[in-house]
């Protein structure tokens, strides 16, 4: 009977505790599917209509009349910006390789600059006054004035999902301008750089919601031209410094092709040929590093001298003989037959919790009253055919001659409980009061036969 | 091949920088390593000429140590540098006082004494199971095992039971020998056999004149008698599934052999002749005629294997045997357990051909737990169903015992511990009124 009950109270803990592992772990896997990733495929691409791209506001701004031209490379995009007033507008800073974040600082003046989320390290190695303070669980809708005024007017009225990052400056008071309660940062200067702290404002899925739409074509609108820089995986190495010096020259006659909309998206023709001295085509940024590194061996052969992979060798060799050596063993294991054993009285539980079992209340009732009795007569030493025995014990122990003969005949008890009761009752009314030396079962006729 | 060529060859590892080839080093140092493996296996001492024997304690009572030897004979030309492991069964308790990783040493035609001092934890045989040694070489990166090289030398050392009531022996035979009349100076003690006729002097007995040798004599004579001599007792164990219940920590066997090895030494003092028998579906021993005090270890080594066995116990055999081989009037002592299930349907149906025949005893060690469910108050309904299962359980066992006492059979029902005084006690109130 205990081991059900040990496995219902086990449940009672079990189920609560796994019910709440399974509201957290879906929580969390629904959390990391619906906010993107700045490397998934597609994220915030201008030809991209899923709910995490940005084909939305790029026709967005194409109604505005603003210039879209989407730039797959980085240098090339700015190489772009320095033609004229533009903005460049980084969806995924995240996959800008470490060496380019350096020639952000390099945009001319009457260039914008919008990132969206970026890292801390892309945030250092830009060299803005701005390091991440505390990050909320999802884009918060906020009012760009909330927590004082702000320096973008062209956002004026919109809240938008703007505080999921937030920013705190680490410059001179006056250098940084924090909107939307530190969810949007500009830091002023020639070339006006914009971090954006969501990136929910931008994304098909979300920018039907609040002014998100009127907050990020007003943002990206101000110099009527903007530059999409749309990598597909982390950015390629920039070439070398002689390369790059040697490059303008010869880009700019094949370089400017625009991209108007989203809906001619042929990306690798206009770039392919601006990039070939750096890398191969840039059309798919994951594919460029390829070739490169297939034409040797694995490098990884090369990062180490040959001796350390002998002695790599060596002592996987010397593994070898030890595991060798052990798998000898000294002897065979001992086998040794145990003999049988029944615990004690098993039949007796056995009997026990099938009377249990059956509630079997008027059974057992009838066993243990039939003892108290055989114990109360060779106690007081009545013969086998005393007629009332509950008489001569109430005189024996001063209780009420009806009280014993209901605890000695009364009816069979209902309950487990009132058969617990009857079972001390009965207990303690055939207990030998003096303390006895021989056990109630006694030990039974010791020797002389009957 | 040993840990010693595995860190020989990592050890060598770390001088690769200063080679100019490394590989080709890797190759030179895994072909010398390998070399000297060989030529250390060539080197080692041949298992061939080694030879193994043992010698030490054949038998050891529970509960102590016993000491055996293996004598390990190098009779090859070189030296033995050796690990070696003397396997025993583990309930054999076997403790090397040369640990199976130390290396031993033995010139070329020595012997070496490896002795194992074994505290068994169980009665009953405890064999030797292998002997395995590994003969390295000189440098100890290599060595030769092989499975029965030498040969293990078969050894199994008894274990007897602890005979925990061999306490009670010295007060046992004291009231023995006050029945006997040869201590205390009563005169001579009651009985019923005839011993000698002698003088009447006041104080004495006058229904023990002997009417007849006195009107033979001139002067009153009277009788003296003494217990009973020379009868016999048999001591039946059954060991079928009954015999496997657990009492406290030890199987109702136990319990069984200990109070027959308490009773046996107690006739065999007495000079009665005790045969044992312990049987359950087939005879599984029978030991006769421990008439002399010296013959009780015989009795003690044949018990010592005993095991229980899941059978039903066929008391038709039993008794078969019993009226076969015992022909004279004896005392049957069967050392069962009072379990209606399987006395009433095996015991009762031979009982009076045994009984007609015989004088049959039974006794049996009681369950400690029935008395700890029967005399503690309940505290929870459960505690109740049990304490009826087992009042259930006393009461059929009474029933039986009623049915025993039927055809004149004593029973002997104790707790465990207390079962070989008690069944002594019992056995001397018999001899002393002259029953058996």
């Amino acid at each position: 009977m205990s081991a059900p009950r040990v496995r219902r109270r086990r449940h009672r803990i079990l189920i609560p505790v796994l019910l709440s592992a399974l509201v957290v772990i879906t929580t969390l896997v629904t959390h990391a599917i619906d906010q993107p990733n700045q490397t998934d495929a597609g994220f915030l691409s201008p030809l991209s209509t899923g709910d995490d791209g940005g084909s939305r506001l790029a026709a967005g701004l194409a109604e505005r009349g603003v210039q879209v031209r989407r730039e797959t490379d980085t240098l090339a995009a700015l190489r772009a910006a320095r033609s004229g007033p533009a903005t460049l507008f980084v969806p995924a800073p995240q996959l800008l390789h470490p060496q380019t974040v350096d020639d952000l600082n390099l945009l001319p003046g009457h260039t914008r600059l919008v990132l969206v989320d970026p890292p801390r390290r892309v945030l250092d190695a830009a060299g803005m006054p701005l390091r991440p303070a505390g990050r909320r669980w999802a884009a918060r809708a906020v009012a760009p004035h909330l927590t004082g005024p702000c320096a973008l007017p062209e956002v004026t009225g919109a809240t938008a999902a703007v505080a999921r990052q937030r920013y705190a400056p680490t410059g001179p008071p006056g250098s940084v301008d924090l909107c939307y309660s530190a969810g949007l940062a500009r830091l002023p200067g020639a070339a006006e750089n914009v971090v954006v702290g969501a990136s929910d404002p931008f994304r098909n899925g979300r920018i039907g919601e609040w002014d998100n739409e009127l907050f990020a074509t007003a943002l990206l609108a101000t110099t009527g031209r903007v530059l999409w820089l749309d990598l597909d995986g982390p950015a390629p190495p920039p070439p070398t410094p002689s390369t790059v010096r040697t490059t303008p020259p010869s880009e700019p006659d094949g370089g400017p092709y625009d991209e108007p909309d989203d809906d001619q998206g042929d990306p690798g023709a206009g770039d392919s040929t601006e990039t070939t001295p750096a890398a191969p085509p840039g059309g798919n940024a994951s594919g460029s590093g390829g070739p490169g590194r297939e034409q040797t061996s694995n490098p990884l052969w090369s990062a180490f001298p040959p001796w350390f992979w002998a002695l790599l060798a060596q002592l996987v060799l010397a593994a070898l003989l030890i595991a060798v050596a052990r798998a000898r063993r000294f002897g065979p294991p001992t086998p040794e037959p145990l003999p049988v054993t029944v615990p004690a009285a098993e039949t007796v539980f056995g009997r026990a919790r099938l009377y249990h079992q059956a509630k079997a209340h008027q059974s057992a009732a009838e066993v243990l009253r039939a003892a108290a009795k055989d114990r109360l007569g060779r106690r007081l030493h009545l013969p086998a055919d005393t007629p009332d025995v509950a008489a001569v014990v109430a005189a024996e122990t001063g209780e009420h001659p009806d009280t014993v003969r209901d605890l000695l005949h009364g009816d069979a008890p209902d309950t487990d409980q009132e058969l617990l009761e009857l079972a001390k009752d009965l207990d303690r009314t055939a207990r030998d009061p003096r303390p006895s030396p021989v056990r109630p079962p006694l030990p039974r006729s010791e020797g002389d036969p009957r | 091949m040993t840990w010693r060529a595995a860190a020989l060859l990592a050890v060598g590892a770390l001088t690769l920088p200063a080679w100019p080839a490394p590989f080709v080093g890797v190759a030179v140092m895994t072909g010398v390593v390998l070399l000297l493996c060989a030529l250390d296996f060539g080197l080692a001492a041949p298992l061939r000429g080694l030879t193994a024997e043992r010698d030490g304690d054949r038998s050891v009572r529970l509960g102590e140590t016993a000491t055996v030897t293996v004598q390990l004979h190098n009779a090859s030309g070189r030296t033995l540098h050796a690990q070696i492991r003397d396997a025993w069964v583990p309930s054999a308790g076997a403790q090397p006082d040369v640990p199976p990783d130390r290396v031993v040493h033995v010139p070329a035609g020595d012997v070496a004494a490896l002795p194992s001092r074994l505290t068994p934890t169980r009665r009953g045989d405890r064999p030797a199971v292998a002997l395995t040694v590994r003969s390295l070489g000189p440098l100890g990166l290599a060595f030769r095992q092989r499975t029965g090289r030498p040969p293990t030398p078969p050894w199994t050392l008894r274990v007897l039971p602890r005979f925990d009531s061999r306490r009670h022996l010295p007060e046992k035979l004291s009231r023995l020998r006050v029945i006997d009349g040869t201590q205390v100076g009563q005169g001579r003690g009651a009985g019923t056999e005839f011993d000698t006729l002698h003088e009447y002097v006041p104080g004495d007995d006058v229904r023990s004149i002997d009417w007849r040798a006195s009107a033979r004599r001139a002067e009153v004579l009277v009788r003296t008698w003494r217990p009973e001599r020379d009868r016999r007792l048999v001591c039946v164990l059954d060991t079928g599934r009954t015999s496997a219940v657990l009492l406290g920590d030890e199987p109702r066997l136990d319990a069984s052999i200990d109070a027959a090895l308490l009773l046996t030494a107690l006739a065999a003092r007495a000079g009665d002749r005790v045969d044992v028998l312990a049987a359950d579906a087939v005879s599984r021993a029978s030991i006769g005629g421990a008439e002399r005090p010296a013959q009780w270890p015989r009795l003690a080594h044949a018990l010592a294997p005993l095991q229980p066995a899941l059978v039903e116990t066929d008391f038709q055999l039993i008794a078969g045997e019993l009226l076969r081989r015992h022909r004279p009037r004896s005392l049957v002592v069967l050392l069962t357990s009072l379990e209606p299930g399987a006395l009433g349907s095996g015991l009762l149906p031979v009982l009076p051909r045994l009984a007609a025949r015989h004088r049959v005893l039974v006794a049996a060690a009681q369950d400690p737990v029935l008395t700890a469910l029967t005399s503690t108050p309940p505290r929870h309904p459960r505690d109740a169903y049990n304490a009826a299962a087992a009042w259930r359980t006393l009461a059929e066992r009474d029933r039986l015992t009623a049915a025993l006492a039927r055809y004149d059979v004593a029973v002997v029902d104790v707790p465990a511990p207390r079962l070989a005084p008690a069944l002594a006690d019992t056995y001397l109130r018999l001899k002393a009124t002259g029953r058996l």
